[in-house]
């Protein structure tokens, strides 16, 4: 009798819990948006206003504390050790970029870098960037092509290669995060004093908008040249050395100690606590900061921030959203909040190695079809975020020009048994619902679900997928992954089905021929389909940004019959402020909110 | 004196190499960090890049060979590569343990004052009212998570800040990022402010199961002949409490502070978590979860070396107590 009391108390409790959440999230997701000005971040749900809204004029002062869940220990963005979230969001406050992505997925033209990027030709690709004439590094040196130069130089795999397999350290070299779009550029020229740069692509690149910027940011060539004593202004003839010297530099130096070109600039950084950023009165950019300091502070631990937002220790944390968390932050007075669609996509994941999963298309047609994503989402991230659905795309998210929803139509994710089953009576299966066995009479399973161990929402989309497969007669154990162990479980094939998560970007080429073309670095189940990667490759090299998109949804087409990556939805992001401060918003790209820290302030 | 002090230092030395020997087969047969790079990114690093980071942490080689090199290394002070890029672990180890140090030295002090106050009180008043509480309040901290107890503390500290209007409690760090009048007092007033929470928290945990520790210890000794015999011979009661009861009382406290200090300083990972001090506690996670072979072993090392001190610390302070024993 106690104990079902105990439990009645219990269900009660988080049945109301539940319902305030769902009361304040179908509200719009704002907290107390402060009087009057700015309706806070809480509009940001709205269609179509999410590079406008939280928007208010400022005025002069005050401090705002920013959230940064990892420590930087490598300051290059570039490097691929260094490209890290934190390091972008730091970095972006202080370097430029040419084109730098929106809340809404979609890239905009940096004016105060550029006044104008365009492409002039087709064949050869050819792109003309007109530096603004008040761009300057804060040390008074101009911002000119020898930094474009540098940059393509030192990410295109080649002028600056890899650390030979003879250097013990491995610092000797380049080791760029992606050469993607740099490996193709022909020449990179100046002209007009060098304001004007020209880039002539050996072959075509699609998102050539990706290119020197796009969240990483360009580094000072001229602070490079001078550490390696090559000629000032002339990177086209800096040797593979004097290119590592600023590659390593930049690793290891924060951007306090050299040259930048933001709004801000880096004061002091102290290690594993905080970077404290002050407005750098050499700025020439439209937006002048009226902040009299940023900080961005390191808390390692999310379960942490809402007491230091509350403290007012900081103004304003961007965590994963969980229930408790949302919770706590409705509690805490004049904190606004929002709860957005990111870029990053859960899905399941079939191992292709495994012999019955790669043989029978139809199989992994049923199993897509068997599971129930309305079922997944209601019993995880839907319980604080009415609006996730299912995702219908591999490459693109709601909102992003491209996307097509090519999955619901077929009725995968729909949950639908007799269609499931369907499928495998005409593939010749026998058992369906009982123990399934194989057109060639092999029991098909017992298959393993892995997903990552202490994360609860991974942990119940496997026990859903069990109970939906158990329907057809395939039976799944769940098996967790230690923390530490992911990548050895993708890498060595060690899953039969896998739940984790992807990071879509405005850029979705790269990520397509890295995911899903043969042997490409993170197609781990071991897809391959030619006519995929044909379209994919195609995509990659296609000037119109448009056709790549058609190219890709054409690809994403077969890859969806063929059933080897199950999308299921947009993780929730969550971004919660102080309501006194105004124009920060959810940026769910890879340069976070701090995209546009010049008209962060405090509400006029 | 001395010798024993050589001696046993020269004795720890095998242990610290077997024990680090089977430590290190451990973390590295516990998880790929070269596959964690190579997945954990978006885009995917290149297979140079892969290669190349496989080099840098000597994942490339064999692991006795690893081993040799790491403790080579250390005598001369290079603790090895982390798989964080541009980490050096000497400077992180030392600069946590510093961290930690701060974080626990005030809470030990305290622990141990008030686990002697009330436990020497608590067994003197044996089933008074007093006695009741103590062992009461004894028993609800020791009972008591320390993840929940410092989460109420934050929250409280919470509400007095609120209260007052200030911010001098702090619940993230060791200082705040910045001040708004930078002088010296401010600093100081500021660092106080972010120790309080934290130091309650551990100094609470710690003194709940001292003060039981010194009180059974302590009505041992009280019923004692020779505590009898003092008492008969009509030596004052406040005497015999402390020149002859609380002296013997102490040694076995001392064996469970000293090995408790030494855990602690290892990493009060809890406290160090809620709080956000980033010390060894944070560094053995951080160093776990990312498979992170050198950065661990560093850790153990500086861990290990605390462990046999503090013993024998507690060894020597044993001769100090009690006048029997003498290490010749």
């Amino acid at each position: 009798m106690r104990a079902h009391s105990s439990a009645l108390a219990r269900g009660i409790t988080l049945a109301a819990g539940l319902t305030l959440v769902l009361a304040a999230c179908s509200s719009g997701g704002g907290g107390g948006s402060g009087k009057g000005g700015s309706a806070g971040l809480s509009s940001c749900g709205a269609q179509g206003n999410a590079n406008t809204c939280n928007s208010a004029p400022t005025k002069s002062g005050g401090t705002f504390t920013y959230t940064l869940e990892k420590n930087i220990q490598q300051w290059n963005v570039q490097d691929s050790n260094g490209n890290t979230f934190e390091n972008g969001e730091t970095l972006g406050v202080v370097l430029p970029q040419v084109f730098v992505p929106q809340p809404d997925f979609s890239v905009a033209l940096n004016t105060d870098l550029v006044t104008s990027a365009t492409q002039t030709s087709t064949s050869p690709q050819t792109f003309v960037y007109k530096i603004n004439p008040k761009a300057s590094w804060n040390d008074g040196t101009p911002i000119t092509a020898d930094d474009f130069v540098y940059y393509w130089r030192t990410n295109n795999g080649k002028d600056c290669p890899p650390p030979p397999a003879s250097d013990a350290s491995q610092t000797k070299g380049c080791l760029p995060q992606s050469t993607a779009g740099y490996d193709r550029i022909k020449s990179v020229t100046g002209s007009d004093g060098g304001r004007t740069v020209t880039v002539v692509m050996a072959k075509p690149f699609s998102d050539w908008k990706q290119l020197f910027g796009a969240g990483y940011p360009l580094f000072p060539a001229h602070v490079a040249e001078k550490l390696s004593g090559a000629t000032a202004g002339d990177a086209a003839h800096m040797t593979a050395a004097q290119m590592t010297q600023g590659w390593q530099y930049f690793q290891k130096t924060p951007p306090s100690k050299y040259a930048t070109a933001g709004p801000y600039k880096m004061q002091d950084w102290t290690d594993n606590d905080h970077a404290t950023y002050v407005p750098d009165p050499k700025w020439w950019g439209v937006h002048k900061p009226t902040l009299q300091r940023l900080v961005f502070k390191v808390i390692t631990d999310a379960t942490q921030e809402p007491t230091a937002l509350r403290n007012n220790e900081v103004q304003g944390i961007y965590p994963q959203p969980e229930v408790d968390l949302v919770n706590q932050i409705k509690d805490i007075p004049n904190v606004t909040y929002t709860i957005g669609s990111g870029l990053t996509w859960e899905h399941f994941d079939l191992n292709l190695h495994n012999p019955v999963l790669g043989a029978y298309p139809a199989l992994r047609q049923a199993m897509f079809t068997a599971i129930s994503i309305k079922d997944i989402v209601s019993k995880t991230v839907g319980q604080f975020d009415p609006k996730v659905k299912q995702l219908g795309s591999h490459n693109y998210v709601p909102g992003q020009a491209g996307y097509q929803d090519l999955v619901t139509s077929t009725g995968q994710g729909s949950g639908d048994l007799t269609k499931a089953r369907k499928y495998l009576t005409d593939a010749r299966f026998t058992g369906v619902g009982t123990a399934l066995k194989s057109p060639d009479g092999k029991t098909v399973g017992p298959f393993n679900c892995r997903y990552t161990t202490g994360n609860q929402i991974r942990q119940s989309e496997c026990q859903i997928l069990q109970s939906d497969l158990a329907n057809l007669g395939i039976k799944v154990t769940i098996k967790p992954i230690g923390a530490a162990d992911l990548g050895t479980v993708l890498t060595g094939h060690q899953y039969d089905i896998i739940v984790f998560a992807w990071v879509a970007s405005p850029f979705p080429s790269a990520n397509a021929q890295q995911n899903w073309v043969t042997g490409g670095g993170g197609n781990y189940g071991g897809y391959s389909n030619k006519q995929v990667d044909q379209l994919v490759a195609q995509a990659v090299g296609e000037p119109d940004s448009t056709k790549a998109a058609t190219l890709l949804n054409q690809a994403d087409s077969i890859m969806v019959k063929d059933a080897y990556v199950l999308p299921l939805y947009q993780k929730p992001t969550f971004l919660a402020v102080q309501s006194r401060f105004v124009n920060m918003r959810d940026n769910a790209t890879n340069v976070g909110p701090p995209y546009n820290t010049a008209e962060w302030g405090l509400k006029k | 004196m001395l010798a024993y002090t050589v001696r046993r230092i020269l004795v720890s030395v095998p242990v610290l190499i077997v024990s680090t020997f089977v430590v290190f087969l451990v973390v590295v047969n516990s998880g790929d960090p070269v596959a964690n790079f190579a997945t954990s990114r978006q885009p995917a690093p290149s297979k140079a890049a892969v290669a190349a980071f496989a080099r840098h942490i000597h994942a490339d080689q064999p692991v006795v060979e690893r081993y040799w090199n790491w403790i080579t290394g250390v005598l001369h002070g290079d603790f090895g590569p982390s798989v964080q890029s541009n980490l050096d672990i000497g400077h992180d180890l030392f600069t946590r343990f510093r961290v930690t140090v701060t974080l626990v030295a005030a809470a030990m002090i305290i622990a141990l004052l008030l686990a002697v106050l009330f436990g020497v009180f608590s067994a003197i008043r044996q089933y008074s009212v007093a006695d009741y509480v103590i062992t009461f309040v004894g028993f609800l901290f020791l009972a008591m998570p320390v993840f929940w107890f410092a989460v109420l503390l934050k929250q409280a500290g919470i509400r007095f800040n609120e209260s007052t209007g200030s911010q001098f409690l702090g619940t993230i760090g060791e200082k705040s990022p910045y001040l708004d009048v930078d002088t010296a007092w401010n600093e100081f007033t500021d660092r106080i402010g972010h120790l309080v929470l934290p130091t309650i928290t551990l100094a609470l945990v710690s003194f709940a199961s001292w003060t039981r520790y010194t009180r059974a210890s302590m009505l041992e000794v009280l019923s004692s002949d020779y505590v009898r015999l003092a008492r008969a011979k009509g030596l004052r009661r406040g005497k015999v409490m402390t020149r002859h009861a609380l002296r013997t009382a102490l040694i076995p406290l001392t064996t469970v502070t000293a090995l408790d200090i030494a855990i602690i300083l290892g990493g009060a990972v809890v406290t160090e978590t809620i709080f956000q001090w980033h010390g060894m506690g944070e560094m053995l996670v951080q160093a776990a979860t990312t498979v992170d072979v050198y950065r661990t072993m560093a850790w153990l090392l500086l861990s290990a070396v605390v462990v046999i001190g503090f013993n024998l610390v507690a060894d020597l302070l044993y001769a100090v107590l009690d006048p029997r024993i003498r290490y010749d």
